[in-house]
Formats: structure tokens, C-alpha cells, sequence
């Protein structure tokens, strides 16, 4: 059966015939990739999950892992940590992040476009390093905030070693996620409504509680699903704090099984990213069907207008305190105590002793190290070849999802989904396990790191594309097809110009993103390529946090002139998004 | 189990051996080879030491990767497996270099450096080398946090009341160093194992490795912590106020190493297990910190000569298998 030739009859014909078919292949070629990419590691995790034989051997099939992991009462005690962690998390961050966008988007608050800011946090400062930094902020005997502040007000210390510790930092590293897709929703409201609401007589509380909150609410649930999907996966919080406070969450079990246990046992971890895949998918479908029904509540219409701003008189300073104080917790707190620990040649609680014994030693050490220089090459290759590769692919689907209605826009949007739900744990052993027996030189090389960076973060690329794609009119491409130009020149030399604000976008997201892995890298690298992630984490576990924070520092650095660039070379129009 | 005791007047019998310096054509022959590549478990400082007599002598690159025992063990295993053999040369603890034998990573390799060991310490099949050095065991306590008098005196004293979550551990459910010395107790407290092993849990915190033990008590999240003696002079010459309690007898782990199977730079590789169990490799192991198997040789480390070491025999698979859900049951009941 020609499925190529069935798919490619499912897709909407062209006035030209000839290029139509043509067009069609390099279509299904994306939908193959893309579900090569997607469903290859997906099927091999289930495989690793049934096999009774370890990694890199063939065995039989059995259901042994399975009982093992649910005859276990601990599975069920990891399950209920992961939900409230999750649940936790991301109710803080959904929180954070509508006070933030409530004061950036309505508010006449002074130093909004400060607050904007918040979004680049996350593309900059590592989350390894934000709950690291917490840790020594908020540890019970050391923690900069309990010895001086907690302490001055007679408060018994935070413990930061516990699930409540976890939640708050999760929360924080989440919010920027929140904050956007929250701002965007404000956005996009129409200020008519709640002029109508008012002109029938109510106050501006009333108005937000019949007009505003019922609009939000959507994106609200939407943002709080999307945070639960990413915390459930989220391993590198868990790996700071989790560990020592000894408390299970799937993605920690995972690692414990496949790569911290005497001896590893790869099967039970896969079982283990089994069930964690699982909850995701059923998550991330509900965040559809919630996204599908914001949709619905959309209300820009293509008028030019922008939503009311709120006069808060004297209180817009007490509202640019507390967007000052949230955008302290994201970024200057971690960071500073960044700087702090990249400065003295072991960690001590700052005094002016401590201070007399700063150091560059650390940062000479970056300068000297090769296995730093090497990190360095590793993540930045992988940086600018995969998210230049990710961003071709991402123009692609998007193409096709968004110009080509037909069969494989259904088939190209199921795929693109997967990679949503796909946890970075539960991806790295299924890719272990699908490219460990392929001839190819790609399992143990950096090869295999960038096909999971491409997978995973497919997605993000993918909505900058998709939106920007939706903005450019089919008559330009039509034209340039009449002209006698075929898929690709058309591709190259008309639509990619066109959509380069949406493809500097993602582009500049997937580099920073890049640049920090680590949940997947961890589990896939080798010694010859070791990208920046899994070296922060092992100079943190090699007891050197102060070369940790150094390289933190410069990786973080390093992605803000990155981002910069980039939004400049999008033109004053162009947001990193 | 059964724990082997080496007093260390055994080792009287030590043969100094020459400083064994290899032959042209093997020196240019790792040239050729163009670097060797090193998987372990050592800290990196203390490795740097043994890199910079191998490239100072042959002028042949050292790759090190440092990660704790078992992702050492599970990054060999699958290498391994799967035929794709990355590493030239493996050094860690006794039980994952055992494990990694048995799956056949290692090929046969008799360096001349092992003729200055005692005859009865070389493996009988010619793979793993002798026990190179030891890492002794003990409580490691912050001195800023604990006054003389507050300092625990016995392992016993760290199942007290008084210790509940102050003391940190390594998870023994996983980690096979922790793991193998609350094994080792075993025979020393005997029918007071359990409720020690017991009332311990209890007091205990646990982290991945040893080696954040040492970083937590240093930075003082906690008091008191079981880990490598050595850490004592590694972090107090940065000025850490870290120091160990002399207890009597001191549990300590043996560490081989071994040539890999399929190295891809095999002359490099065995030039490097010269270089490492040579007598200069130990004794600017012995200045990092390590004790290593030189009569009369210690680290510079406070009272190191007056210890009594006691070398434990590591676990087998299933010994352990056994052990991680004993721990388990009592260790992870959050």
C-alpha cells in the first residue's frame, strides 16, 4: 500500500499539479521524520519496560518490572509526593504569575517593562542553579535568609529540605511559563466588556469578578495544567532537594534506578518513565481540550486597541513592590548568591570574614580547565546546530499544519503533541533504549543529544512558527510558485525571510534552552561530550559549588548577550517569546 | 560477611619498587595512540596530582571522567554491552570493580608496579590490580558547630536522641560505600546491629555521595556526617573547619584498577596503571590526602600513622541486593 501516496492525496491540491506532488512528499518526509523522532523512543521505552534483559542486550518480554514497581508501596507513596509537588508548584506559580502579569498588562504600575524582564529568567539562569542557590538561602543551619532575617524577627528557620521547600522553588522556576501565557490572555482582552460591565453599574471589583476573572480563567487552568505536566518531569529541582530531604518524586526514582543504584537497573526505570509518560499524555490532552476551550473565549477581534489600564493611584508603588519582590525571588536572590559562591573558595554564610577571602580562583580554574572548555564547545555546538535544525523543522510542520488542511495536518499536529508530554526523564531512557542497538554512531555520541534536544523541545519552536505563519498571506508563496519556483526555493527565498521574527524567536528560546539541559543530557552523555547541564551537576556533586556557581555565572551571561542579539536582529517589532 | 583485616605491619613486606619508567618504543607508542581516557571515581584534585606525573613523563593526554562508584559501574556496563567501549582505564571502589570484571570490561594486565605489593593482595587472575589505596571511613564533624565535649566518641553515639537529624549519611540504599560500612559494623557491634542500624535511620539525612557528606558538614548544613577521612585534609587546606573522629578500628574501602577490554589506547592505558601504582604515583597520592599501601607513608593528615585500618571486604550483588532492601526498609520509610 502507498501510504505516502494515500496521505499525500489527503492533503489540499494546488493549482499546480506536478509541484503538488512534490510539495505533498516533502510533507509526508516531515510526518515520517517527525514520527520517527516521536513515536521511535516512545515504542522502545515501552520495550525497555517489558524486557527482561539490561540495556544494549536482547531478552524477553515480561511483566516482572511492572510488579515489582507496583507491588511496591513505595511507588504509591512516590506518586502521591509527585502530585502534591506538582500540584503544589504549580498552584504557586500560576499565583505568582497572574499578580505579575495582572500588574505588568492592567496596572499603572511604574517599571512595567521592568517586569517583562521575568520572561528571559528562565532562558538565562539554569533551574539546577536557581534551586541550588535556594539551598543555601533557605537551608535550616546555613541558609543566608534563616540566619539573618528569620532569625532577627524571633521566626523558627524554613527548611527548604521538604516538600514545602520543593513547591517554592519549583513554584519559582515555573512562574515565568505562567506569567506569559497569563500576559498574553490579558492582552488579548477586549476592554469593551468591561466598559460594559461598568456602564451597567458595576465597580471595578465587580467588573473583574464578572468580566475579567471568567475571560483569564481559562488560561489561568491552562497555565496550572502546563506547570503540573512540567513539574511531574522536572528533575532538576528534585535533584538538589529531593535527594537529601529523601523524598521520592518519579523523577528521581528514575535516576536512582537507572544511574545512582549498585547495580543500575535500567528496566525498572522505564517502568518507572512508563507510568510517568502516561500521566503526563492524560495532563497534557486535558491543557488541549483547556487551551481549545480558551479559545473559545477569545476575544480579540482584529481591532487595534490595547486592554485598560487600571489606575491604582498611590498603591501602583505598593503594586511595583510586590512585582519587584516576586521578580527578586525569580532572579536577583539565585543570582546573587551565584555570585556570592563563585567568589569564595568554599561556601561560608557571607560575613565580613568570609569576605576577605574572596577569590577569582574559581574562574581561572574555568580558564584553565579543559573539561570546561570542552563542556563549553559541546553545549554551544549543540546550541547553534540544534536549534537552528529544531527551527527548520519547527517552519516545516507548521507549514504544513497551518497552509496544507488535509490528512497530514492531523496526523503532523498529533506528533507534534508528543514531545509535550514526553518528560525528559522518561525521553532520555527511551531514547537509551532506541539508539543503544541502532548501527548507527549515534548512541554514545553527541548525536544522540541532539536528537533529543530537537524532540523534546520540538514545541518550542513550533508556536513562534505556527503564529508567525499564520501572519503571512498565501498570495506571497502563490506568487512566487506562479513565477515557476518550486517547495524549496519558495521556502527559502520567500516564506523563511517572512518568518524570521517568529524563527529568531524560537530560535533564540531553543539556544538557551540548549545551552542549559540537563534532565535528558544527564542520562545520555558521554565523557567525550559532555555538554554544560550534567558538569554543573557534577562539580556540584564533586563538592567544587563555587566552579559550579563560576560556570553558571558565564553560561548565564553568555545566553543574555545571546538573547540579546537575537531580539536585535529581529528589529524593534521582535519579542523573544 | 566476612571482613579481612589487614594490620598495616603487613606490610613491612613492601619491596619498594623502582620507579618503573617504561621503554622508548612503548612511550612512542602511546604517543601514537594520542591520549588515554580514564572513567573513576577519584576527586578530581586528588586525580590531578597522578595526571601530572603521567603527562610530565610521557607527554600523553589524560581524559578524566569523574562521577561517584555506580554511574561509573553503570557507564562501563553499558558501554560495555553495547560494544561501544569509550575508556581506556577504570579506577573505583572494590564492588563496582569487581561487578565490572564479572561482565567482562577489563582485559588482563600484570603492570611491574605490582611487584612492590604484598604477593597475597594481587588478584589471582591477573585483571584488577592490588588494593593501591585505601579510603578509611569515619565521622566527619564540623568543628565550628561542635564543641570538644559535644563530639561524638563512637559510632554508637550517632544512633543517641541527641543526633536526631543532625547527622548526614549517603543513601545506603544505593550507594555501595555506605552500604558496605554499616555492613562492616556488623561484626564489630554484632547483636547491636540492628537497633543501631535502626535508631540511626532515624537520626539521618542522606545524600547521593560521600563526597556532599563532606561538602554539608563543611558548610555546616549539618554537624556531623559519615565520610572519607581524606576529605579532612582536602577541604581543610582551604581552611574548612572539618575534622574526624579516631575511632578504633577504622572501616576503610580498598580501590583497584584495570585496563579496559577493548581499549582504544591500550600501551597509554597500561602506561597509566604503571604510572598510578608506582611508588611515585602513591606517594603524590599519600601528599593529596589518600592512603595508599607505602609503609610508613600517610597523609598529611592529623594522627593518620596512630589508626587502625581495617579493610572490608565489599559485598557481593546479591549480598548487597540483600542489604539495600534491609536499609531500604528502614531508611526510606518517608
Amino acid at each position: 500500500m502507498n501510504v505516502g501516496g494515500a496521505v499525500a492525496r489527503g492533503l489540499a491540491v494546488p493549482r499546480l499539479r506536478g509541484r503538488a506532488d512534490s510539495t505533498a512528499w516533502i510533507g509526508v518526509g516531515v510526518g515520517v521524520l517527525l514520527g520517527f523522532l516521536t513515536l521511535y523512543p516512545t515504542a522502545m521505552l515501552f520495550y525497555g519496560s517489558l524486557s527482561d534483559a539490561p540495556v544494549g542486550t536482547v531478552g524477553r518480554l515480561t511483566l516482572a518490572h511492572y510488579r515489582a514497581a507496583y507491588t511496591d508501596a513505595a511507588t504509591y507513596r512516590l506518586m502521591l509526593n509527585s502530585f502534591v509537588f506538582a500540584a503544589g508548584a504549580a498552584g504557586l506559580s500560576v499565583l505568582l504569575g497572574l499578580v505579575l502579569a495582572w500588574i505588568t498588562v492592567r496596572t499603572n504600575a511604574p517599571g512595567r517593562a521592568l517586569f517583562e524582564l521575568v520572561a528571559l529568567a528562565p532562558n538565562v539562569l539554569p533551574p539546577l542553579l536557581v534551586a541550588t542557590s535556594w539551598t543555601l538561602v533557605l537551608s535550616p543551619r546555613i541558609g543566608i535568609l534563616n540566619l539573618t532575617v528569620f532569625r532577627w524577627l524571633g521566626l523558627p528557620p524554613v527548611n527548604v529540605y521538604s516538600l514545602g521547600g520543593m513547591v517554592f522553588v519549583e513554584g519559582l522556576v515555573l512562574t515565568p511559563l505562567a506569567f506569559l501565557i497569563i500576559a498574553a490572555a490579558l492582552r488579548s482582552m477586549d476592554p469593551s466588556l468591561e466598559e460594559a460591565a461598568r456602564l451597567a453599574g458595576s465597580g471595578h471589583v465587580d467588573a473583574a469578578r464578572r468580566v475579567t476573572v471568567p475571560l483569564v480563567a481559562p488560561a489561568v487552568l491552562a497555565a496550572a495544567t502546563l506547570n503540573f505536566v512540567r513539574a511531574i518531569e522536572s528533575f532538576d529541582v528534585p535533584a538538589v532537594i529531593a535527594l537529601p530531604a529523601g523524598i521520592e518524586v518519579f523523577s528521581t526514582k528514575i535516576f536512582r534506578e537507572a544511574l545512582a543504584a549498585f547495580p543500575p537497573n535500567h528496566n525498572l526505570a522505564a517502568t518507572y518513565a512508563v507510568s510517568q509518560l502516561v500521566i503526563a499524555v492524560i495532563l497534557v490532552l486535558v491543557y488541549r481540550r483547556i487551551t481549545a476551550l480558551s479559545e473559545r473565549y477569545a476575544t480579540v477581534t482584529g481591532r487595534g486597541y490595547r486592554p485598560n489600564v487600571v489606575d491604582l493611584g498611590p498603591w501602583r508603588y505598593v503594586a511595583s513592590a510586590v512585582a519587584l519582590g516576586i521578580l527578586g525571588l525569580l532572579v536577583v536572590v539565585p543570582f546573587l548568591v551565584l555570585v556570592y559562591v563563585s567568589l569564595v573558595p568554599f561556601y561560608e554564610v557571607p560575613s565580613w570574614e568570609a569576605l576577605g577571602r574572596l577569590t577569582l580562583r574559581h574562574y581561572r580554574f574555568l580558564l584553565e580547565s579543559d573539561r570546561v572548555a570542552r563542556a563549553l564547545r559541546v553545549s554551544f555546538s549543540l546550541a547553534l546546530g540544534g536549534a537552528t535544525v529544531a527551527m527548520v523543522l519547527a517552519s516545516l510542520v507548521a507549514y504544513f499544519a497551518v497552509r496544507r488542511r488535509g490528512g497530514l495536518t492531523g496526523l503532523l499536529e498529533a506528533l507534534s503533541f508528543v514531545p509535550w508530554a514526553f518528560p525528559g526523564t522518561a525521553l532520555a531512557i527511551g531514547l537509551l533504549w532506541a539508539y543503544v542497538q541502532v548501527p548507527l554512531p549515534i548512541y554514545g555520541t553527541v548525536w544522540i543529544l541532539l536528537i533529543s534536544y530537537v524532540t523534546r523541545f520540538l514545541p518550542y519552536g513550533l508556536r513562534p512558527m505556527t503564529a508567525t505563519m499564520v501572519q503571512v498571506h498565501r498570495e506571497l508563496e502563490e506568487s512566487s510558485r506562479v513565477c515557476g519556483a518550486g517547495f524549496v526555493r519558495t521556502f527559502q527565498r520567500v516564506l523563511l525571510p517572512l518568518l524570521r521574527p517568529g524563527f529568531l524567536a524560537g530560535w533564540a528560546i531553543l539556544f538557551t534552552i540548549y545551552v542549559r539541559e540537563f534532565s535528558t543530557s544527564v542520562f545520555l552523555y558521554t565523557p567525550r561530550a559532555e555538554p554544560v547541564g550534567p558538569m554543573l551537576y557534577h562539580l556540584w556533586q564533586d563538592a567544587q559549588p563555587g566552579r559550579m556557581a563560576a560556570l553558571g555565572v558565564v553560561v548565564s551571561l553568555l545566553c543574555v548577550v545571546v538573547v540579546g542579539l537575537a531580539r536585535r536582529w529581529m528589529g524593534e517589532g521582535g519579542r523573544v517569546r | 560477611m566476612r571482613v579481612v583485616i589487614l594490620a598495616w605491619v603487613l606490610l613491612l613486606s613492601w619491596v619498594l619498587a623502582a620507579s618503573a619508567q617504561a621503554p622508548g618504543d612503548l612511550v612512542a607508542q602511546a604517543r601514537r595512540e594520542g591520549r588515554v581516557v580514564v572513567y573513576g571515581s577519584m576527586e578530581s584534585d586528588i586525580f590531578e596530582v597522578v595526571r601530572k606525573i603521567y603527562e610530565g613523563r610521557y607527554g600523553v593526554p589524560v581524559e578524566y571522567w569523574r562521577a561517584p562508584n555506580t554511574r561509573v559501574l553503570d557507564r562501563v556496563l553499558t558501554e560495555v554491552r553495547t560494544g561501544r567501549v569509550g575508556f581506556d582505564v577504570v579506577l573505583t571502589n572494590a564492588a563496582a570493580m569487581n561487578l565490572m570484571k564479572k561482565h567482562g570490561a577489563f582485559a588482563r594486565y600484570t603492570s611491574p608496579s605490582y611487584e612492590g605489593f604484598p604477593r597475597n593482595s594481587r588478584d589471582p587472575d591477573g585483571v584488577l590490580s592490588p588494593a593501591y589505596r585505601l579510603t578509611p571511613i569515619s565521622i566527619l564533624y564540623n568543628t565550628r558547630l561542635l564543641r570538644p565535649q559535644d563530639v561524638p566518641r563512637h559510632v554508637l553515639d550517632l544512633a543517641e536522641p541527641r543526633w536526631r537529624g543532625q547527622v548526614l549519611l549517603a543513601d545506603p540504599t544505593v550507594n555501595v560505600i555506605p552500604a558496605t560500612w554499616l555492613m562492616g559494623l556488623r561484626r564489630q557491634l554484632q547483636d547491636r546491629w540492628s537497633s543501631f542500624v535502626e535508631r540511626l535511620a532515624g537520626n539521618a539525612s542522606l545524600v547521593e555521595s560521600v563526597l556532599e557528606v563532606a561538602q554539608k558538614v563543611v558548610v555546616g548544613e549539618f554537624p556531623v556526617g559519615v565520610s572519607f577521612i581524606k576529605y579532612v585534609h582536602l577541604f581543610g587546606k582551604e581552611g574548612a573547619p572539618l575534622d574526624y573522629v579516631r575511632l578504633d578500628p577504622v572501616l576503610a574501602l580498598p580501590s583497584y584498577v584495570a585496563v579496559g577490554a577493548g581499549a582504544a589506547h591500550p600501551v597509554a592505558a597500561r602506561l597509566f596503571v604503571d604510572t598510578l601504582t608506582s611508588r611515585a604515583g602513591l606517594l603524590a597520592l599519600a601528599q593529596a590526602g589518600e592512603f595508599v599501601l607505602v609503609p610508613g607513608v600517610y597523609p598529611p593528615i592529623k594522627d593518620a600513622e596512630r589508626l587502625r585500618v581495617v579493610v572490608m571486604e565489599e559485598p557481593s550483588e546479591e549480598e548487597f541486593r540483600r542489604a539495600r532492601e534491609q536499609f531500604a526498609a528502614v531508611f526510606r520509610r518517608r
